[in-house]
């Protein structure tokens, strides 16, 4: 009989496990646990202690974190090192010490060096400095795979790490200034459909997408990100983490992004490209050949049918989305 | 107390670091100065109260934080997981502290042996993050790293001056001389005393034809003093001597000799290893800074270490 605790349980990836365990990925033995800051403050030893023996769980996936977009992280580089090395290290400390032998954490390509070559393997997250813009949060989450190499090394434990590409799917973070590509491409359509949108009239007002749409990503869709965290969680032995993605082939412009963005939402009156802006990096590619040597077979929701569910589920829920 | 008056409290202020920048301030003390010594006695560090406490008590207006937990190879290997969580503790509470209480400027130290394994030589300051540091110390070396990281958010986010040291072999009185433990300096100097006191002869392991950058305890007292009282950047600072003044084994032995006046049989097992042949690391920064800074010659400051371990032998760490 397992208790799989889910710390951060509330956020994208955590509802989206919740999702597919509620929706044929369960087990009959397994009791599932999503946790939220409600329930403990994860920066408190004893406040985690708690959870811990109330909960009594036999794995755990750590998804709880202290996060933010890229003017978040600026200013406050050094709150995001300190908080989440606390949390991170009472969350190992407490699976630790009441015997968890699984845990799963969460790492992000964003926390990679910035002067590297591409793709990028898991070999690779130390390699040298991360960008310097939110290097609080990324050395905070590369000190996961180092407490993760010492209490398997030395205790024989299973503690692992797994490194998404980039996340998307509902329950997001719609927040323009604070949000990712997707979602606030989603929220930006949705406004804009609000604002302009005519079919009848000529003066729509045209939807502009920031640079020249060039630059090419991997995205993974938090539901099929939460299979194969499961996956993980039950399969995956190895210390070094994993990188969870689409392949490279299955790499998406930002143009076509927009366009599929565009077709979810119906919204039909097109964009523009502000080239004045700037691109960021044209490809960032990760390389899922791990993945792939595991799970030759596992295959991705389709990119319009996740985004489709997604933008579905934003106008359905925009009162209560994040955003 | 006067604004230009500083309390200066330094952490594991007993051990080899610590005692040489002691007998350096004993020597030449200032006005404005006070010095405050703290050892494992004072203080558990890694325990967040225990180390307000100690704070509040003596309202320093600056930090030479020294304290660590610290082991030779073999402590390491086993115990990497300890080594980074009790270090990460340790240097979390004492700059977040030390930045609560009003502390100013925060000077830690770091070493080169948590630089990346894999690099080019010589290595030099801004090279700290640029790779993986050797395996076999790795939960020692990232906690290390991480100051150099919390230096950097501090001063970002409240205007601080915590800052950070690299000494290259570090070596003096109050050393830990355990053969099994210890570096290789006191490692040459506790088999020599041995040997001269059982007659036997000294085989030093290895060729003798590595080298080696030294620093002597006293003359980094004098350097973190300078750091303490007048160094201002964030990036940390490597103190040794350059790599012109590198030694080899061999000459080390043969000083470490002289330093006992031994003159029993040498010999060198060539079955044992080198270990790296060169590991530079380059001063350029700091003879930027201190173009004529004289280092105690070689020679004379093992010789004086080998006069402490004769006098101290019986309370000294063996």
């Amino acid at each position: 009989n397992s208790v799989v605790l889910v710390t951060g349980g509330s956020g994208l990836v955590g509802k989206a496990i919740k999702y597919v365990v509620e929706n044929g990925s369960g087990c009959k033995n397994e009791k599932w646990v999503f946790a939220s800051s409600k329930d403990g403050d994860l920066t408190d030893r004893a406040s985690t202690e708690a959870m811990f023996l109330k909960y009594k769980p036999t794995h755990v996936i750590h998804l709880a974190a202290k996060v933010g977009g890229l003017f978040g992280n600026l200013s406050a580089n050094l709150e995001f090192l300190r908080k989440n090395l606390e949390i991170n290290d009472n969350v190992l400390f407490m699976a630790h010490k009441t015997g968890v032998q699984h845990v799963v954490s969460c790492l992000s390509t964003c926390i990679f060096p910035d002067k590297t070559s591409y793709p990028i393997n898991e070999t690779m997250v130390h390699n040298g400095p991360p960008h310097d813009s939110n290097y609080g949060y990324s050395y905070a989450k590369r000190m996961i795979d180092i407490l993760n190499r010492g209490y398997n090394r030395e205790h024989g434990r299973n503690y692992t790490s797994i490194i998404p590409t980039n996340v998307f799917g509902p329950d997001d973070n719609f927040n323009v200034q604070e949000g990712h590509v997707l979602p606030g491409l989603i929220h930006k359509i949705y406004k804009a459909k609000e604002e302009g949108y005519d079919l009848k009239s000529n003066t729509s007002k045209p939807f502009t997408v920031w640079g020249t749409g060039k630059p090419r990503r991997q995205f993974i869709y938090s539901r099929d990100l939460a299979r194969l965290i499961i996956w993980v969680l039950r399969e995956y032995k190895e210390t070094e983490p994993i990188i969870l993605s689409v392949g490279e082939e299955d790499e998406v412009s930002i143009k076509e992004a927009a366009e599929q963005v565009a077709i979810a939402m119906e919204f039909k009156n097109g964009f523009i490209f502000d080239t004045e802006k700037s691109d960021g990096q044209y490809k960032k590619t990760a390389d899922n050949a791990k993945l792939r040597k595991y799970l030759p077979d596992f295959k991705f929701t389709p990119f319009p049918i996740a985004l489709k569910e997604t933008c579905d589920w934003f106008v359905e829920n925009y009162e209560t989305a994040r955003k | 107390m006067m604004a230009s008056h500083k309390r200066i409290l330094v952490t594991g202020g007993t051990g080899l670091v610590g005692q040489g920048i002691r007998a350096v301030v004993e020597q030449d003390p200032r006005a404005d100065e006070e010095f405050v010594f703290l050892s494992s006695k004072d203080a558990d560090l890694t325990d967040r109260a225990s180390t307000k406490a100690v704070f509040e008590k003596h309202q320093p207006t600056h930090v030479i934080h020294l304290a660590a937990k610290v082991g030779g190879l073999y402590g390491n290997m086993k115990a990497n997981l300890q080594f980074f969580r009790i270090n990460t503790a340790i240097n979390d509470n004492v700059l977040s502290i030390a930045q609560e209480t009003g502390v100013r400027k925060v000077v830690s130290c770091l070493s080169t042996c948590i630089f990346p394994d894999k690099t080019t030589y010589p290595i030099d300051e801004s090279m700290i993050h640029n790779g993986p540091p050797h395996d076999s110390n790795y939960g020692y070396s990232y906690a290390k790293r991480m100051i150099d990281v919390m230096n950097k958010g501090f001063n970002q986010q409240h205007g601080t001056e915590f800052t950070a040291v690299v000494p290259t072999n570090v070596f003096g009185p109050h050393d830990n001389f355990n053969l099994e433990e210890g570096h290789v300096m006191p490692g040459l100097i506790h088999k020599v005393y041995k040997c001269k006191e059982n007659k036997t002869p000294f085989i030093v392991w290895g060729t003798g034809s590595a080298r080696r950058q030294f620093i002597y305890s006293k003359d980094l007292g004098r350097l973190f003093l300078w750091v303490l009282r007048e160094y201002k950047e964030t990036e940390p600072i490597i103190l040794s001597v350059s790599e012109e003044d590198e030694i080899s084994i061999k000459e080390a032995a043969e000083f470490v000799a002289k330093g006992f006046d031994f003159d029993g049989e040498f010999q060198y097992d060539r079955t044992r290893s080198d270990g790296q042949f060169k590991k530079t690391a380059s001063n350029a920064k700091l003879r930027k800074y201190l173009p004529d800074f004289q280092f105690t010659p070689m020679e004379q400051a093992i010789r004086e270490t080998c006069e402490w371990f004769t006098a101290n032998y019986s309370t000294a760490r063996i």
